[in-house]
């Protein structure tokens, strides 16, 4: 039903251009009172926050119109709500709300219209309130929110949708189209998170039920962000004017007008859609510059155009489905976790994902992303021997890395252009370079059409002559430079080995050179100290030698050996993979890790934790943002054969050094941190395969299977509140230390800073228990042990006691020792 | 003209009732061979020409049976016969076009197979005319790129692919054979490429097309501006590339397993009853015989492709775990005739199922892999001249491929470790390692092994020199590369040390022998380089501390192989002859390996004076180098990291062009003994019309 909604036929457009008008007059109005209230809002996106805030409120009205026949008094309250929500504060309006609601309605129309209303408090009343007229107020005070932080809910806004009434799913599906006509990115997570969460569903409602049939129009791709224009402007890449095109974007996004906006719109379509033509297909125009180039007959361009030997290129320009690549990418890395799952030994995975990745970089770049980056940007590579399976006894998670081209908008920023894998030693070579003028003549012809946008083609400049460059490379000797590209890199190694790596050729003077063989020795031995300690290459654990690896090597490593890596926006991102493993706990954690991080940084807390993005695909399936620079305690110990104070001090320095200080005071900061989480979520299977070290002295608990009401295997294990080993507290400077009476205080400031917050944190979880078959969510007293555990009743005497408790009561356990060694019988994790 | 003709033939034909014997068709093709036009009476001769079967052997052997003068007098017809032919492929008819295909290429053997001795002009002449001949050939190379490129029969394309084999075989030396010039103007290269692209077809044609390509690049490579080579050296279409690569690998891996599989049942043979040993040591040695045969067409392909196309390095190490290949709809009767050419045609499953998707056992392999497999197995045996050069093409893919930056790059990858299990030849006083327990490592180790391998195997009295000079410098430029990229490998250095100081040992023991036929001097030189380079610049790339120790111990313990070199080559450049700058090179690099010996073999002997031991042990002796490094010197020499970049021209020209006669002549028998014979394409297409 509330389907339906979502398609524009239904909108009357006589009733939509009546609200336009009646929201334009408000907007004259409004700023003929005065816009001192509007410092908040955005200036420049007013009149457009307007119009989008109008629309689906129209959507929301109709429904009502059809329940309560048409109670227009209704319906201009709801308007009136409305416009507060944008402007803050407009006194006629609120003034009517007033004289309509009820009171208690105006009591929370004041909170609602106040500074402090934010999202956490909108999803609280709308998870709470059973008033279907809060309930549609908020629907449609969700537009006025910063997209960024409606994100951070969506897992509660969806859950909601899914699993409660009709009421609250009809309040917030507005808001939920209006985003997925927005924007690719959030349509797929919306979808993906929706099919994740009706998962629970019976089987026999899950086909019919709202989640399902949202997840259904979204990958239907009906939700495109304009009236269409030419079809191909969805699938194409529009590059002429991003912010152009994107204002309009967003008057077309608001469906109740569009029909009205469309048409003054609709002058610049033409335009755009030929600029498009003209520019989209870079692929094309390249490969036709390029077999103009040739002087060879026939023009290889065109034979290979005509071969169709070329097919993704015919494919992207005419696919019309602005999902599909990034569905195809998340597809295929996901099938290829299932395939090595039936690989019996690391070895083999690791191969095997090797050679799969190398076939999937053949695709790209193309219009896919990391879900779990920041920045907008295309995925340009998958340097594929960089991969690595990582250590899980019966499933194949794995770690790519990839290689990515930042950018103004994924969607509508042309794909970068595919650049051969082997160009990369002709961007580096100083020879090509300086024959780099022959075909400067080619470059200019080239540049033009080359599809590279314009702020890259500066940097491009160097490559892009040798790209066709190669009818006169195979003339001369084709094969690289070695030897000249060579020199340039080791201008950059230090400078005591620098003697023996240049060549004497170069100097002239004849008399004979002499060395010192103890020099060569000594140098040899002083290099390989100097090396950074790396982890030796194990077969049975690829993963601890490419994760030890700092990440600015790793960078600067990939980056030389990229085709790609010349260009400015060029960057490095990575990516877990997992396959069979239900992530929806690990996001509820990630939540409430990120909800607690930014309490504390609120309260000035100086508690470190690093929450890791999760991105839930499906309910066996989903992606995990690594934590960079760290190690398993496992690996660590695997590998170092030291105790962890040892550790610390082979790859920090002795006690009294600087930078053995700041490590020990992260190693602190981080405990307290993840003490707490640890005691507050009851997160448990805290073996040492699942606490990280980084390289700055942190620990980074991972993996939150077992959490609030579950825990491995039920055995009983594992009873104390957090895992403080005599390892840990001998790093903290053992038990009468500053340090560790600094870890106790950090988490009893913790504790009552969380505790000042403690609804914020449980909305989070309570929201999710809703409709949730998650082992988390056992048995009925989830929520309520959770809220005890913040001990709302205890003087903050009493906390301290508490705190002195739980460090005492973890130490002391012999069950964490006990669990250490059950892990190692049964898993080898030391 | 025809036309004119047509009006004016008005007599009748009745030629036919006087041979009742023969076939119809023999009975046209003599029409053709006489004066008149044969269309003068029968205004549908050619169009009834084309609806018969072709009779190859009768036509081939009347092309040869006209001598000089006739020729001149038929020129006409066999004019308007390769006329109506070229026509003939526009037909829809698909029999016609099956028949014209035929018929062109019984015209162009027979034509050649009469005039070996004459000019290509007059064979031009004689098939098209003179004047007409650029059209003809336009004609019929665009005919032949569009059915290759259509969606015809898959036969079809096959026969095109044979035809324009035949065509490229014809005369013993590619380069003599002027009607290529046309194909050259007229390019197929895109057909080529699009048959290698697509999974299908790939599977189908992959392996005649590659082999045609490889000769197609031969045709007057140093001579004129090839356009084939211009356009396979840009390709940069992967799923292109990929498939070239695909095609080489199956073959390969194919030679491969035809060899383990032979060998299994040789060894099998050996170990069962004796009367079934006798019985296989016949079958055995037959067999022999075959698996000498070695596939240098395909050898030629890929070295065309590395060497020619630096895109294709990264299908190299492009590995192949072909999940989604779909299965090609094979119908198995119609491929019968494209039975691949070459000597070792590799079986059709072969080609499209490369590897069983899921099997654990399975390791994914990768072209780099297999080929270096199959030199492996090349290299054993170098005595007969097909695997010498054989032998000869694998080292020369390997030198450029060391030559390659981002080859190197991919060798030397960490991350990328395979088990390669390298063929070992049995020797006496060896065994036979055990296969599984070759670790994994990155591919450079396996091409280190190798070469180290070939060193141990080939000191003989037929002394493979140039193969042991190539050997040599392809571990110099590995080297080369780690010293400038600053790479440690893991490698037991020792292993190749032992080598080549054998290898010198051996140089030394047959002087005599080998200074008859080569410069033992320049191999020595490049030999003692090598320690050099490990010498002076050990810091930069070798793994461990102990491994620079590990060098001394081995040349002090070895003193005596350098001693005898160092007299050796200083006795020959005291002398005047033709060595004697040769040497003199050889005593000038062996000054810093001189100065090791000489200043730790006295420490190392007092060492055991003082503690009383007659033999020290090998730990003893590291710990006498290790604490007197300091007071020995080294000079520093020119040139060590340097190497001569590899150019086909002129050094290996004429090693390539014989290399490219051996391959057309056995491309050429092997496309006239599956002869097109079309029994099986006619039935495909009887039922099809």
């Amino acid at each position: 039903m509330e389907m339906d909604l979502a398609v524009d036929q239904v909108i009357d457009p006589e009733v939509a251009l009546k609200a336009c008008q009646e929201v334009l007059l408000q907007v004259q109005l409004q700023n003929r009172e005065g816009p001192d209230q509007q410092q908040q809002q955005q200036v420049n996106n007013n009149n457009t926050d307007q119009t989008e805030g109008a629309s689906p409120q129209w959507d929301a009205g109709s429904i009502r119109e059809e329940e309560e026949e048409g109670e227009e008094e209704e319906e201009e309250e709801e308007e009136g709500e409305k416009r507060g929500a944008v402007r803050e504060i407009s006194q006629s309006s609120s003034a009517a709300a007033a004289a309509a609601a009820a009171s208690k309605q105006s009591w929370l129309l004041r909170l609602f219209e106040s500074k402090l209303f934010d999202v956490s408090m909108a999803i609280a009343y709308l998870y709470k309130s059973k008033e279907p007229g809060v309930q549609a107020y908020i629907g449609n005070r969700l537009f006025s929110f910063p997209d960024s932080e409606v994100d951070f809910y969506l897992p509660q806004l969806l859950n909601m949708y899914v699993h409660m009434d009709t009421e609250v799913g009809d309040a917030i599906s507005p808001y939920l189209i209006y985003r997925c006509r927005g924007g690719i990115a959030f349509s797929l997570l919306t979808a993906w998170l929706l099919g994740a969460y009706s998962s629970d569903m019976h089987i026999s409602t899950q086909r019919h039920s709202r989640g399902a049939k949202l997840r259904k129009l979204i990958l239907s791709d009906e939700l495109k962000p304009s009236s269409p224009p030419p079809a191909s402007v969805s699938g194409g890449s529009p590059a002429s004017s991003p912010c152009h095109r994107r204002r309009c974007h967003r008057r077309h996004n608001s469906s109740s007008v569009e029909s009205s906006l469309s048409l003054c719109a609709a002058g610049t379509f033409p335009a755009e859609a030929e600029a498009e033509v003209f520019v989209s297909p870079s692929r094309r125009t390249h490969q036709r510059s390029k077999s103009d180039a040739t002087t060879a007959s026939g023009g290889p361009g065109a034979g290979l155009r005509r071969t169709g030997s070329n097919p993704k290129v015919e494919a992207v320009h005419e696919e019309p489905d602005r999902l599909r690549p990034q569905r195809e990418l998340v597809k295929s890395l996901l099938g290829i976790g299932k395939r090595l799952a039936t690989l019996p030994t690391k070895e083999q995975k690791t191969q095997r994902l090797i050679s799969e990745l190398s076939l999937l970089n053949h695709k790209l770049p193309a219009r896919v992303w990391l879900p779990t980056a920041e920045r907008q940007h295309h995925v340009c590579r998958v340097p594929h021997t960089q991969a690595v399976v990582l250590n899980s006894k019966d499933k194949a998670p794995y770690i790519i890395y990839v290689e990515v081209l930042e950018c103004e908008s994924f969607e509508t920023s042309p794909v970068p252009v595919r650049i051969p894998e082997t160009r990369i030693r002709s961007a580096r070579s100083a020879e090509n370079l300086d024959c780099g003028g022959v075909s400067a003549a080619n470059a200019n012809a080239n540049g033009g059409v080359s599809g590279i946008t314009s702020e890259h083609r500066a940097g491009s400049f160097s490559t892009v002559p040798n790209y066709d460059n190669d009818d006169e490379a195979w003339a001369t000797d084709d094969i690289g430079q070695l030897q000249v590209e060579v020199e340039t890199q080791t201008s950059s190694s230090d400078n005591i080995s620098q003697f023996s790596v240049d060549s004497i050729t170069s100097l002239e003077s004849k008399e004979p050179v002499f060395i010192a063989a103890g020099d060569i020795r000594r140098r040899l031995s002083e290099n390989l100290a100097h090396t950074p300690t790396s982890f030796r290459r194990d077969p049975e654990d690829p993963s601890a030698v490419a994760l030890k690896e700092p990440w600015e090597e790793k960078v600067r490593r990939i980056r030389e050996g990229s085709p790609y890596g010349h260009l400015p926006n060029w960057r490095l991102l990575s990516v877990i993979v997992k396959c069979g493993d239900d992530l929806r706990q690990e996001l509820l954690a990630y939540q409430v890790l990120r909800q607690l991080q930014s309490i504390w940084q609120q309260e000035r807390v100086p508690l470190w934790i690093k929450p890791y993005k999760i991105l839930v695909m499906s309910s066996d399936s989903g992606m995990i943002e690594p934590v960079l620079n760290a190690v398993s305690l496992h690996q660590v110990r695997k590998q170092s054969q030291l105790s962890l104070l040892d550790y610390f001090l082979q790859e920090h320095g002795s006690f009294t050094t600087e930078e053995f200080l700041t490590a020990q005071r992260n190693f602190v900061q981080s405990c307290a941190g993840y003490s707490l989480i640890c005691y507050l979520l009851q997160v448990k299977d805290r073996h040492n395969g699942n606490i990280l070290l980084d390289s700055e002295g942190h620990i980074i608990h991972i993996d939150f299977g077992f959490i609030l009401s579950s825990s491995p295997r039920n055995l009983g294990f594992e009873t104390s509140a957090f895992k403080l080993t005599s390892e840990f507290v001998d790093v903290m400077g053992g038990l009468n230390g500053d340090m560790f009476i600094y870890y106790k205080m950090l988490m009893l400031q913790g504790l009552i800073a969380a505790r000042k917050h403690m609804e914020k944190v449980l909305q989070i979880v309570e929201i999710m228990q809703q409709g949730s078959h998650l082992p988390c969510f056992h048995g009925s007293s989830t929520i309520r042990g959770l809220k005890e555990r913040f001990h709302m009743s205890l003087t903050e005497e009493q906390l301290q006691l508490l705190v002195e408790q739980l460090v005492d009561g973890s130490m002391r356990s012999i069950t964490t020792k006990l669990y250490d060694s059950f892990q190692y019988v049964t898993n080898g994790i030391m | 003209m025809s036309q004119l003709e047509k009006k004016a033939g008005l007599l009748r034909r009745t030629s036919s009732s006087k041979k009742p014997l023969k076939e119809k068709v023999v009975l046209m093709y003599d029409e053709i061979f006489a004066k008149e036009d044969p269309a003068k009476n029968n205004p549908r001769f050619w169009d009834e020409l084309f609806l018969m079967k072709v009779n190859l052997e009768y036509l081939e052997s009347k092309l040869e049976s006209v001598d000089g003068e006739e020729v001149q007098r038929i020129q006409d017809n066999i004019n308007s016969l390769f006329h109506h032919c070229v026509q003939a492929l526009g037909e829809e008819h698909q029999i016609k076009v099956v028949n014209a295909l035929q018929t062109l290429c019984a015209l162009f053997r027979g034509v050649h197979q009469k005039n070996k001795s004459t000019s290509g002009f007059d064979i031009i002449n004689m098939l098209m005319g003179f004047d007409k001949a650029e059209q003809r050939m336009k004609d019929l190379m665009e005919r032949l790129d569009s059915l290759l490129c259509g969606d015809g029969s898959e036969s079809l394309k096959s026969l095109c692919l044979k035809l324009l084999l035949c065509l490229v075989t014809v005369t013993d030396n590619i380069s003599q054979n002027t009607i290529l010039e046309y194909v050259m103007i007229n390019s197929i290269f895109e057909a080529i490429l699009q048959i290698l692209s697509d999974v299908s077809s790939r599977g189908q044609h992959g392996y005649d097309a590659v082999v045609l390509l490889a000769l197609l690049v031969n045709y007057r490579k140093y001579e004129s501006v090839n356009p084939y080579i211009v356009k396979l050296s840009i390709v940069d279409d992967e799923p292109t590339l990929d498939g070239m690569g695909m095609v080489v690998h199956q073959a390969l891996t194919e030679y491969n397993r035809q060899y383990k599989d032979k060998e299994e049942e040789h060894q099998g043979g050996f170990f069962s009853t004796l009367t079934s040993m006798v019985g296989s040591m016949f079958i055995a040695d037959a067999d022999e015989k075959l698996s000498v045969q070695t596939n240098e067409a395909i050898l030629l392909a890929l070295y065309e492709a590395v060497h020619l196309n630096r895109n294709f390095i990264t299908v190299l190490a492009q590995s192949h775990p072909e999940m989604d290949i779909p299965t090609t709809p094979t119908t198995p009767t119609p491929t019968t005739p494209t039975t691949p050419l070459g000597t070792t045609p590799p079986s059709l499953d072969m080609m499209n199922n490369p590897e069983l998707p899921l099997d654990p056992n399975l390791q994914t392999s990768n072209l780099l892999i297999t080929f270096l497999k199959y030199a492996s197995i090349v290299m054993q045996d170098t005595k007969d001249e097909h695997r010498l050069n054989s032998a000869r093409l694998c080292l020369i893919i390997l030198t450029c491929i060391a030559e390659d930056q981002y080859a190197d790059a991919f060798l030397h990858d960490d991350n990328m470790n395979f088990r390669v299990n390298l063929h070992r030849m049995p020797m006496r006083h060896r065994k036979k390692a055990v296969d599984k327990n070759i670790p994994s490592r990155p591919l450079v180790c396996a091409v280190l092994d190798l070469m180290v391998e070939f060193i141990v195997t080939h000191m003989m009295k037929d002394f493979p020199m140039d193969l042991y000079l190539r050997c040599v410098q392809i571990i110099h430029k590995l080297l080369c590369y780690q010293k400038k990229c600053r790479i440690r490998l893991h490698y037991t250095w020792r292993e190749l040390w032992s080598a080549l100081i054998n290898l010198l040992k051996f140089l030394l023991s047959n002087e005599t022998t080998l200074l008859a036929k080569h410069n033992i001097f320049h191999l020595a030189l490049l030999v003692v380089n090598l320690f050099n380079m490990f010498i002076t610049y050990g810091d930069t790339f070798l793994p461990t501390s102990n491994s620079y120790d590990e060098l001394y111990y081995e040349i002090v313990r070895m003193h005596q192989v350098f001693d005898n070199l160092y007299c050796m080559v200083l006795r020959v450049s005291t002398n005047t002859g033709q060595w004697k700058e040769a040497a003199s090179k050889v005593t000038h690099a062996l000054i810093n390996v001189r100065a090791i010996v000489n200043h730790f073999n006295p420490k190392i002997e007092s060492y055991a004076a003082v503690n009383h031991i007659s033999q020290l042990s090998e730990e003893q002796v590291l710990e006498v180098v290790r604490s007197n490094y300091d007071t020995l010197t080294l000079k520093l020499q020119d040139g060590l990291d340097q190497f001569e970049r590899y150019s086909e021209q002129p050094k290996e020209a004429a090693f390539f062009k014989e290399l490219v006669r051996s391959i057309s002549l056995n491309v050429r028998k092997n496309v006239s003994l599956n002869t097109l014979s079309q029994d099986i394409l006619l039935k495909e297409f009887s039922t099809i019309s």
